[in-house]
This record gives structure tokens, C-alpha cells and sequence, in this order.
């Protein structure tokens, strides 16, 4: 496509439908290229085949809609890996892209190419402020809309949206945490660098100022757990530093944050159905949980230093979280 | 930054490859005679939807009757075998949602 200028490219940009709403970084070749060049692939290199739509998800559109998010090119094999995890069928693309609800692809990264590429599971990690934050999770949904068609109002209807929809995306704080990266606890090895796509509405704070044992402070967010109903596929916890802080303190592992997280948050079954969150039970004393397992909870340490925050993110209907690694050529898998 | 007067080459976002797309089958051009798929997605009053439609089909063909399918959940397509065995028993399928 040629344009008489910059702005000429915007236009029609935004004429078309093909911005968030936001400006955009015309994609052009030689910047396409250069994303390309980075991760060492061509433009046909195959990220994977959404099944519904039969989309196949190339490193040239995704190379496009990066650059058009303002990402560098170390950024790109961040937004492969994420591109090739929403591809997959547990994830559920086609669906969460046409539900009411307000489904975004979040990336969360775990493992050390995060820092490497700068960037921060600190203060802002879920806002402003970050490019490689702000960038690969803009690339991502860019995408979602841009190539797979999930636009407003053509085929997402999302009533109310939310800001993560233009991006969402953020790193594991390794920095704090005193526990192995998510990517080794998923076997991937201390080294590697990996992300995970969920299907997520947005993020609930709840603020924990004032407590100071754990089961304290996270029958607190269980609380705000129940907020989501029963049924809920997948749950993201994430706890900042001086929440954190106690929950180093008293030697709480991320399993026993979560199952307590699990144990807690739950009905019965006749307090669900007095509010319509669940259909016919026959035994209405059945203690519910929000999600069925408390594997279903990943638990990430991050944000600013000051407050004592937990950040919940709740996922969509039957969307399950995909995990890939994330390539750099040259380094070998992250 | 250049921003004004320069021209501008850029490459499209967009899926240009040719979608593919499934054909309908063709319409038949009467309803008498035929037995009407409803086929539910398991959202709330979806059946009861389909079954209204189907009454009211009722009232102006004469159709030789109807076959329900749920398919269990709006979230996912229906299993393939589950259509190709109701298609053995259907001449027409209707599918709708509700809320």
C-alpha cells in the first residue's frame, strides 16, 4: 500500500479499522523486515492454524501488526510465542474473541529474556510507562483484530471492553519472589523464557493494608475471589512486594497460596443458585469453588514496591491458558 | 521525523489469503414435508426460542415434524459426529441463541 505521507497512512489506518484506537507505526517493509531478520525467520514461517476460523498465523502479519505496535525487534520473539499460544485450540480464540464479556489475549513472560528486553513486572507492570510491556501485549491484540477479524462490533461485541483489550501484558517479578520461575516449576528449565496466553476480562485490586498473615490476607482476596461465580476456568493472582513480604516471611509456597486461594473461595451450591450463577444442584449444601482445582490458580509475584495490593485476573467461559517457549535465534530457546 | 510530503510504502495487517469459506447447501422451496433440526447451544431459554420458531413454522408449513440437538455449550462448535448423525434423521436445520 503506498501513501502520499505519514498522516495519509494513518488515515487510512483509522479509516479501516486497523488501529486500536490508537495511532499506529506504519508497518513499513524495511521495519517489517528488521522484526523478521531478528528472529531469524521468513515472512511464511509458521506461528500455527487456528482451527474455527482455519487462520494460519504467519511471522509476516505478525511482523506487520508488531511493528504497527511499536515494538523493537527483540521484542517479536515474545510476540511469536504468544501469537502460537493463542493459535491453539484450548485457548478458545474464536469464541472469547466473540463474547460480551471483554476478552483481551494477555502474555504473561516468566524467565530471564524478560529483563533482558526491559521489561518490568515493577511498578506500572499492568499500565503505563513500559515499551516491551506495553508493545508485545498492543502487537498481540493488534493482531487479534487486525488478521484474525476480531474488530468491534463486526465480530467483537464486547459490552462494556476494558483497557487491557488494547494491550495487556507483563513479566513474572523474579526479582521478588522467592520462589523458582513459573517457567521451571512448568519443567522448561531455570534458563528459558516463556509465555503464557490467557483468555482474561479485566483485573480486580483488592487492597490488603493492615494484614499480615497470609491466611489472612488472602482469605481477603478469596473473598473478592467469589465476586467471579463458580465455573471459573482459570484464575491469575498476582501479589505485590509487601503483600509479598509476608507471605516470603511465614515460607508460603506457591502451591500453598494457592490451595488455600482454592479451599476458600467457594459457596455452597444454594447460595450460587440463589444468584443465578450456576444452574440446577441437586445436593445444595455441595460446597462450590470458583475454580475446580487449585491448579487452576497461578500465582505471580510483581508490581511497585509500596502497597499492599493482590491484583485478580479471572478468565473466560471454556478458554484455557496455553504455554510456549520463547525463541530468540543465535541464544537458543529462552 | 518526516511526517508530511514524503511518500509512504506499507504492508497490510490484514489476512489476505482467500478465506474459506463453506458453501450453503441449497434451499429447498417448500417446508411441507420436512423434518426441522433445532439445534441448541445450551444458553438459557434457547431451546424454549427454537421450539417457538418451530411452532410458528408449524402453523404455515405442513412439516413432518422436528428433531432437537443441544450441543451443550454456546462456548464451542458442536463435535462433528453429533451433526453428521442428526443430518441423517433431518431435512432442514434451524440454530439459534438466547439469553
Amino acid at each position: 500500500m503506498q501513501f502520499d505521507d505519514w498522516n495519509a497512512a494513518q488515515d487510512y489506518f483509522f479509516a479501516n479499522g486497523l488501529t486500536d484506537g490508537l495511532p499506529v507505526i506504519p508497518p513499513t517493509p524495511e521495519r517489517v523486515q528488521a522484526m523478521l531478520d531478528y528472529a531469524g525467520v521468513d515472512a511464511e514461517h509458521d506461528l500455527g492454524t487456528e482451527v474455527i476460523r482455519q487462520k494460519r498465523f504467519t511471522a509476516g502479519k505478525a511482523a506487520v501488526n508488531a511493528v504497527m505496535a511499536g515494538c523493537r525487534p527483540e521484542y517479536f520473539p515474545v510476540v511469536m510465542a504468544s501469537l502460537s499460544a493463542i493459535a491453539e485450540r484450548p485457548f478458545n480464540l474464536h469464541a472469547s474473541s466473540t463474547s460480551t464479556n471483554g476478552v483481551t489475549a494477555l502474555t504473561v513472560v516468566s524467565g530471564p529474556y524478560a529483563e533482558a528486553i526491559g521489561m518490568s513486572g515493577g511498578v506500572e507492570m499492568m499500565g503505563n510507562g513500559n515499551r516491551a510491556n506495553a508493545t508485545i501485549g498492543r502487537a498481540v491484540n493488534l493482531f487479534k483484530a487486525n488478521f484474525y477479524g476480531s474488530t468491534p462490533v463486526v465480530m467483537d461485541n464486547s459490552t462494556f471492553g476494558h483497557p487491557g483489550k488494547i494491550s495487556f501484558c507483563f513479566p513474572e517479578n523474579l526479582a521478588i519472589s522467592p520462589w523458582p520461575s513459573l517457567a521451571s516449576e512448568k519443567g522448561y528449565g531455570d534458563d528459558a523464557t516463556i509465555v503464557t496466553a490467557y483468555a482474561t476480562l479485566a483485573p480486580l485490586q483488592v487492597t490488603l493494608h493492615g494484614d499480615r498473615n497470609p491466611a489472612d490476607l488472602l482469605t481477603t482476596v478469596a473473598h473478592a475471589m467469589l465476586a467471579f461465580g463458580p465455573g471459573m476456568p482459570e484464575v491469575i493472582c498476582v501479589i505485590s512486594p509487601e503483600a509479598m513480604g509476608h507471605v516470603t516471611t511465614a515460607g508460603w509456597s506457591r502451591q500453598q497460596v494457592a490451595e488455600f486461594l482454592h479451599e476458600k473461595a467457594r459457596l455452597p451450591a444454594s447460595e450460587w443458585m440463589r444468584w443465578h450463577r450456576m444452574g440446577h444442584e441437586l445436593d445444595h449444601d455441595r460446597m462450590v469453588p470458583v475454580v475446580p482445582d487449585a491448579d487452576r490458580i497461578t500465582v505471580l509475584p510483581g508490581g511497585g514496591m509500596a502497597g499492599g495490593f493482590v491484583s485478580l485476573i479471572s478468565t473466560w467461559g471454556s478458554s484455557r491458558s496455553v504455554t510456549r517457549r520463547v525463541t530468540v535465534p543465535g541464544q537458543g530457546t529462552q | 521525523m518526516t511526517t508530511q510530503g514524503t511518500p509512504i510504502i506499507t504492508l497490510d495487517p490484514r489476512d489476505d489469503t482467500a478465506p474459506a469459506l463453506p458453501r450453503l447447501a441449497r434451499r429447498p422451496a417448500s417446508l411441507d414435508g420436512k423434518v426441522i433440526g433445532l439445534f441448541a447451544n445450551n444458553k438459557p431459554h434457547s431451546e424454549d426460542l427454537l421450539r417457538r420458531i418451530a411452532a410458528i413454522i408449524g402453523e404455515r408449513y405442513d412439516i413432518a415434524g422436528t428433531v432437537e440437538h443441544n450441543k451443550g455449550g454456546w462456548q464451542w462448535p458442536a463435535r462433528i459426529e453429533d451433526l453428521q448423525r442428526t443430518a441423517q434423521s433431518i431435512d432442514v436445520a434451524l440454530h439459534a441463541t438466547a439469553e
